[in-house]
């Protein structure tokens, strides 16, 4: 167990990308309790945007990225604009099935503008590794921590003390009394949609450089950021980042005592365990039915 | 009418299949489209098992191309590896794939909510990964190849158009399966779990058991195909049976038309087919699959299959039933009438000799907190067989908890219930039923996707004893009981005077209406007891008489009442006995007589000033 604190810090560090993208699938599920496949494009976008601006228009990083952010976040709120509104009378299924087909649609034009090729990104600033106790730390790890603590307070900070916050929670409390006090639902739902795809290009414009670029980047890492989600309690922001921390931790931890193959045998191992064990996540709650 | 029409028209639908599936060889010209054909039927197969589960049990699986694939190599190892029969390979398979869903289902379905969809999704990628790693077992990446062809006796399955004929024999029985237990007792009471899960189970469907047949038996489905897949390609691959062939097989069912058999099949022909058709725009293949999928759920959302049909009912039958039912509804309440003159206080005093000494229903001493507040603390009172007992209190006095506590909905943290000589505590609410006893709701709990005869015949759910096989085989005791069943529910429904309305849309049912449905549906099981939980509320004057006299009626059928209500006037006009509750405990409990001379029911429920 020479490399277990190096084992840690990798975990953390993918950790970290699970737990933005488990929030983004928070605040969409908390707002119209749709399971948003489409997540894990947003990902992939946020990758892909950035490498264009950085590799291809040759635009500072400082620029770069805050204008990748928006433009996945604009892709987010024409997805609700465009697909789910005209549809948010249905079934939450339907709502869901329409997101994966969202996703296939993303993907292939993904690969059309992009090609198939993998493509990689320097880390932010330099290669000069950094030794903290026991472990070796890249400075893209610290740019990934950084960035996800700022974001996580950020979006406390948004959905506690302000008032559109505030009003994003009322509507996923109940949106029909949400929208007697004046709250516009429909405007909810689509800046959840946007806020969203804004924590997944956050995530994908971090893990870029310490991983290789492609269309469909995304995809798995999704599915790792949902099962994240589950393990802290589906739809708790807090229990998000706790669960993305965690699987990122035990992912790591346990490919690096076991097989670096069976990885993701382990992180959905986890996800099964939680579900047979305590289905409701670390910090979720059940929920009752009156009669 | 409406269930007998249904069921020629499935017949129809089933001799037009028939009729298609043997014509359609010999129309081809590009035997390629054999192939196609071939795979829509396997598809077909595991499609028919994932629609009774996502439309009729309600839960959404992301694991069927793991159970498909499970199904494929295990068929593939036993006859290639160990020199298996095919077909005993097949059942061997299908063994292994049901006793795997069961283990993932027993846990996940027990719970409410999707639980079902994150465990299989976990479950397909990591049953994915194993298969790749595994390559000293299965081939790893680069597939398992040489799977030798079915066989009957001599008669080898090894073209396209013998295993046509089989695998669309097979997809042929399957629908037939699916389409018999979507029309069943089990069908029924899976729809009314979807629907209200906590009162299905009050009527006796036990929830999380049916949910994991369902998930098995759909399960054993992909796995048949699977098998059927392995033989036909003589050659499995990993890629075939991942995570993303199961969203498109759920996709299938949705486009199709969730809870629909015939939607399946269409979804099933459509997406197989459409790779095919769109594979001349090359690399815009996947966003046409995107946008089209997209465009379909927005669009029509029910499904095609059933969005037409739904269209065509309408045109055809509903508009002209409804207005029908409008004119009756204005010129006479039915059952109204037969009852309503009923001076209460005479019938009063002639019931009482009825009522018997002999305890049906005990409560002894049950306290109930929920956080740290006590819903019920120490009751104790008896209910009389034969009697009309009522509970009343004020609100939040702890009425509707007390209803739940009996019926298993809550669980008491002291006290027990005994029930017909039966400590009942700890039982769950579909046992309950079975044992004799029904009950309404205080927020009524109709099941609105299926008619108003089928409510009341899942009334009769703990009465009944079809179960899956039976309703899949639908053998002659299937129409003996199921024939008797529905003689029970269109009594118990013209005793409310609801017998025109059998065959409409609950959902479509007025507000009074759907009170009586309820009631309906409580007695149709003849239970001993009947719990009625605020039978009145909200109903008028003249209304509330009518069911007063009905509940008087119930009670004289044989069948013991306790009744929650707030309605003073109806509770002491024709209750034996009233209990009455107040923060949880009991303050009186006596005639009706003497509960109004009660000076702590005055004080604490009627106000002081009475």
């Amino acid at each position: 167990m020479d490399h277990l604190a190096q084992f840690i810090v990798a975990g953390l560090t993918t950790g970290s990308i699970y737990a933005l993208i488990a929030l983004g699938f928070c605040v969409i599920h908390n707002a119209t309790g749709i399971v948003n496949f489409a997540q894990g494009d947003f990902i992939s976008l946020g990758g892909l945007v950035i490498f264009t601006l950085l590799m291809g228009l040759k635009i500072p990083l400082i620029i770069a990225f805050p204008l990748s952010v928006i433009a996945v976040t604009i892709v987010g709120a024409l997805l609700e604009r465009v697909a789910i509104r005209p549809a948010r009378s249905r079934s939450i299924v339907i709502l869901v099935f329409i997101t994966i087909g969202a996703s296939i649609f993303m993907r292939g034009v993904f690969k059309i503008l992009w090609g198939k090729n993998q493509m990689g990104l320097p880390p932010f600033s330099g290669e000069t590794p950094i030794n903290f106790a026991g472990a070796t730390l890249m400075p893209q790890n610290l740019w990934i921590f950084g960035i996800t603590l700022i974001s996580v307070i950020g979006l406390h900070f948004f959905f506690n003390r302000t008032r559109l916050g505030k009003a994003m929670r009322a509507t996923a409390c109940n949106p029909r009394a949400a929208s007697l006090m004046g709250v516009n639902v429909n405007s909810m739902v689509l800046l959840s949609f946007a806020l969203s795809g804004a924590l997944g290009a956050i995530a994908g414009i971090i893990i870029v450089p310490i991983t290789t670029l492609s269309f469909d980047i995304g995809v798995m890492l999704g599915l790792k950021g949902f099962a994240a989600a589950v393990l802290g309690g589906y739809g708790n922001s807090l229990g998000a980042v706790l669960g993305g921390l965690l699987l990122g931790v035990l992912e790591s931890v346990g490919a690096g005592v076991i097989s670096s193959t069976y990885k993701d045998v382990i992180a959905f191992g986890i996800l099964l365990l939680v579900l047979f064990i305590k289905p409701s996540g670390l910090l979720g709650r059940g929920d009752t039915e009156r009669l | 009418m409406r269930i007998r029409l249904s069921g020629v028209k499935s017949h129809l639908g089933l001799v037009i299949l028939a009729v298609f599936i043997v014509l359609f060889p010999l129309a081809l010209s590009n035997p390629y489209y054999l192939n196609v054909a071939n795979i829509i039927g396997i598809n077909t197969i595991i499609v028919v098992g994932l629609t009774l589960l996502i439309g009729y049990a309600g839960q959404v699986s992301l694991g069927h191309a793991a159970f498909y694939g499970i199904g494929a190599y295990t068929s593939a190892i036993l006859t290639v590896t160990y020199g298996f029969n095919p077909w005993l390979a097949l059942v061997l398979a299908a063994l292994v794939t049901g006793s795997i869903a069961f283990i993932i289902g027993t846990p996940t379905l027990k719970l409410h909510g999707h639980y079902l969809v994150m465990a299989t999704l976990g479950f397909n990628l990591i049953a994915n990964i194993i298969i790749v790693q595994c390559d000293s077992v299965t081939g790893g990446p680069s597939g398992f190849p040489g799977v030798p062809p079915l066989a009957i006796g001599s008669w080898v399955f090894d073209s396209d158009i013998k295993m046509y004929c089989l695998i669309w024999s097979m997809a042929f029985i399957g629908i037939v399966l699916g389409l018999n237990l979507s029309m069943s007792r089990v069908g029924r009471g899976l729809r009314a779990l979807h629907s209200g899960e906590s009162a299905a189970n009050c009527m006796g469907v036990p929830a999380s058991k049916y949910k994991v047949k369902m998930f098995v038996l759909s399960a054993v489905f992909a796995s048949v195909a699977g098998s059927l897949y392995a033989h036909y390609l003589s050659f499995v691959s990993p890629k075939t049976f991942d995570i993303f062939f199961s969203v498109e097989l759920v996709t299938m069912v949705i486009v199709g038309g969730m809870g629909s058999i015939w939607g399946g099949l269409f979804g099933s022909a459509f997406l197989t087919s459409l790779p095919n058709v769109l594979s001349s725009f090359d690399e815009y293949k996947d966003i046409f699959y995107g946008f089209i999928l997209v465009v379909i759920l927005i669009f029509t959302p029910e499904g095609f299959i059933p969005g037409i049909l739904q269209k065509l009912d309408f045109y055809l039958k509903e508009k002209g039933q409804r207005n029908k039912k409008r004119i009756d509804d204005s010129s006479e309440e039915p059952g109204l009438n037969s009852v309503s003159g009923i001076p209460l206080a005479d019938s009063c005093s002639s019931k009482r000799l009825e009522a018997s000494n002999d305890i049906i229903l005990g409560i002894n001493n049950i306290s109930k907190s929920f956080g740290g507040i006590a819903a019920a603390s120490s009751l104790t009172f008896d209910v009389q067989k034969g009697s009309i007992t009522s509970l009343i209190g004020p609100n939040g006095a702890g009425k509707t908890t007390t209803i739940n506590l009996i019926y298993g909905v809550y669980k008491p943290n002291l006290g027990t219930i005994i029930f017909r000589n039966n400590r009942i505590n700890g039982l769950y609410p579909y046992q309950i039923a079975a044992m004799g006893m029904a009950r309404t709701f205080q927020n009524l709990q109709i099941f609105d996707n299926i008619t108003v005869l089928e409510n009341v015949m899942v009334g009769a759910h703990a009465i009944s004893h079809n179960e899956f096989f039976v309703s899949m085989l639908h053998p002659p005791s299937y129409w003996k009981e199921e024939k008797l069943i529905r003689e029970k529910a269109l009594e118990a429904l013209s005793f409310f005077g609801l017998e025109k309305e059998a065959d409409l849309p609950a959902c479509q049912l007025s507000f009074g209406e759907q009170k009586r449905l309820e009631m309906a549906r409580a007695i149709v099981s003849e239970p001993e007891l009947i719990l009625l939980d605020e039978p009145v509320a909200g109903l008028n004057r003249a209304e509330s008489i009518t069911i007063a006299g009905l509940i008087m009626k119930i009670r004289s059928r044989g069948a013991t009442v306790l009744l929650v209500e707030h309605d003073i006037n109806v509770v002491m006009s024709i209750s034996d006995k009233v209990v009455v509750l107040n923060y949880g405990t009991m303050i009186a409990e006596g005639t009706p007589i003497q509960i109004q001379k009660n000076e702590l029911v005055l004080s604490a429920y009627l106000g002081g000033s009475l």
